[in-house]
């Protein structure tokens, strides 16, 4: 049986150069507050986009999260590659700063069909066509939060490309889909995540879930929505197993940095 | 409650907005709270020994049976809190909302509102432009919806339908003042709720 094995270490600053990670990330900005790590997840990432309105948070918030330099400067460093989407939030002035900097920008506005992330995701899977998908992962900040339809319509994302790494990362947890019928295996970084964690059947009913790692784990049991599903869980060893017979949405605490572990 | 009142001394607002009930684990709430509120006479319940349901769980429990005589289709929780900060923190309060689906409950926050559409029903919604809307979804939480139907959104729903993995309902926008919804399966209406400086005068 396949195992897919899932990390954490872009919360980690970047390995020194010269040594080959075995992932290649994408950074997503969507429109809401950016995490107070957003500065370390660009580091970590090949190609950074902003989704519409996140490339005004981009602009307003980058800054404030190096108040010690001056903003421009870090308005210059924090440069996305891309801008995409249906153009309806960035402010103008945002727009024309990027633009003057080389940021190429994709207007979608005609596609009322797709989320902003959706089309991010697509235009990823499409600039990286000549890689291996298991090595790409799509970390994405601001998809939760707000309004709750879109937060759902983010979720629907990562169900949508159920075969692709894709992270929506919070300041207070991050959460990835478990594609159904392979032996997961989570590696936890207790410095910087946990111990909360929770395994959602979202979709439909899950008829079969089996885990290890968990403070209470689950054994064949069946999860559904007004009945079983594994919240405020506790993930008690450094890796945790997942084995369930549908998708189920995984997702675990980030840390703060007052309950880091030194 | 003293920060929202910025005008009035925090004591008496503190006096004013006193809960009936603080019920739940207690491993939150700090000893100077409450002592603060058990002198002005709140009744406190601590469920500590209960670790398998939720706050929420236990909070709609306790509301349930305080109320035995109350028709419940008279009586709407109204919850605020349950949305945002930890993911599984807000499944498991949407949780139950499916877990009292014949219960109305609400969850509220600045942004927006969610509550719970029982299939096989049929909904009128009664859309207040000047304080909700018109951003609006249907959820099909829990399973997929063989067959959703709707009036009153600018994209509705005929016979269509709804799953994770393929098409749901978000990012719709209620366009008249009642909008119906008929559906097969459980489903969870969203309506953003307007900012300040959006609302209707």
């Amino acid at each position: 049986m396949e195992v897919v094995h899932h990390h954490s270490a872009f919360l980690l600053p970047p390995a020194p150069a010269g040594h080959r990670t075995s992932l290649s990330y994408a950074l997503v900005v969507l429109n809401q507050r950016l995490p107070r790590f957003a500065p370390l997840l660009w580091q970590h990432a090949n190609l950074r986009l902003c989704a519409d309105g996140g490339a005004n948070r981009v602009f307003d918030e980058m800054p404030a999260l190096f108040p010690d330099e001056e903003a421009d400067v870090i308005r210059n460093r924090y440069k996305p590659d891309v801008i995409k989407g249906d153009m309806d939030s960035i402010r103008s002035e945002v727009m024309d700063f990027y633009i003057k900097l080389g940021t190429k920008v994709v207007d979608e506005s005609h596609d009322q069909d797709t989320t902003d992330l959706h089309k991010c995701v697509s235009f990823i899977r499409d600039f990286t066509s000549d890689l291996d998908k298991s090595r790409l992962c799509i970390l994405v900040v601001g998809a939760l939060g707000g309004r709750f339809d879109h937060e759902i319509g983010n979720i629907n994302v990562l169900c949508r490309f159920k075969n692709m790494r894709i992270i929506l990362i919070s300041d207070d947890c991050l959460i990835h889909l478990l594609p159904e019928g392979k032996s997961h295996e989570i590696h936890i970084l207790p410095s910087v995540v946990g111990p909360h964690c929770g395994l959602i059947p979202i979709g439909m009913p899950s008829k079969s879930t089996t885990t290890t790692g968990l403070q209470w784990n689950i054994n064949g049991a069946e999860m559904h929505f007004g009945g079983l599903i594994s919240t405020s869980n506790i993930a008690k060893e450094d890796i945790v197993t997942v084995h369930s017979d549908s998708d189920l949405l995984w997702t675990i605490s980030i840390k703060k940095p007052q309950d880091r572990l030194q | 409650m003293p920060a929202l009142l910025p005008d009035e001394e925090a004591d008496v607002i503190r006096n004013r907005y006193k809960p009936d009930v603080i019920e739940g684990d207690m491993d939150s709430i700090r000893s100077e709270v409450l002592d603060f509120y058990i002198k002005l006479g709140t009744k406190v319940v601590d469920e500590s020994h209960d670790q398998d349901t939720t706050d929420l769980h236990k909070c709609v429990s306790y509301i349930c049976d305080f109320t035995s005589d109350l028709d419940k289709s008279r009586l709407c929780i109204l919850v605020a809190g349950a949305l945002g900060g930890r993911f599984d923190h807000e499944i498991g309060n949407i949780n139950v909302l499916c877990g009292f689906k014949n219960m109305r409950i609400i969850l509220i926050s600045d942004d927006c509102l969610i509550h719970l559409l029982p299939g096989g029903q049929n909904h009128e919604i009664h859309i207040l432009p000047s304080v909700v809307g018109p951003h609006c979804g249907l959820i099909p939480i829990g399973m997929p919806s063989k067959s959703t139907t709707t009036t009153g959104l600018q994209w509705n729903l005929n016979g269509t339908k709804m799953q994770f993995g393929g098409l749901i309902s978000t990012s719709n926008i209620a366009k008249d003042d009642t909008v119906t919804v008929h559906s097969d399966s459980d489903l969870l209406w969203t309506i953003s709720i307007k900012k300040s400086q959006d609302r209707l005068q």
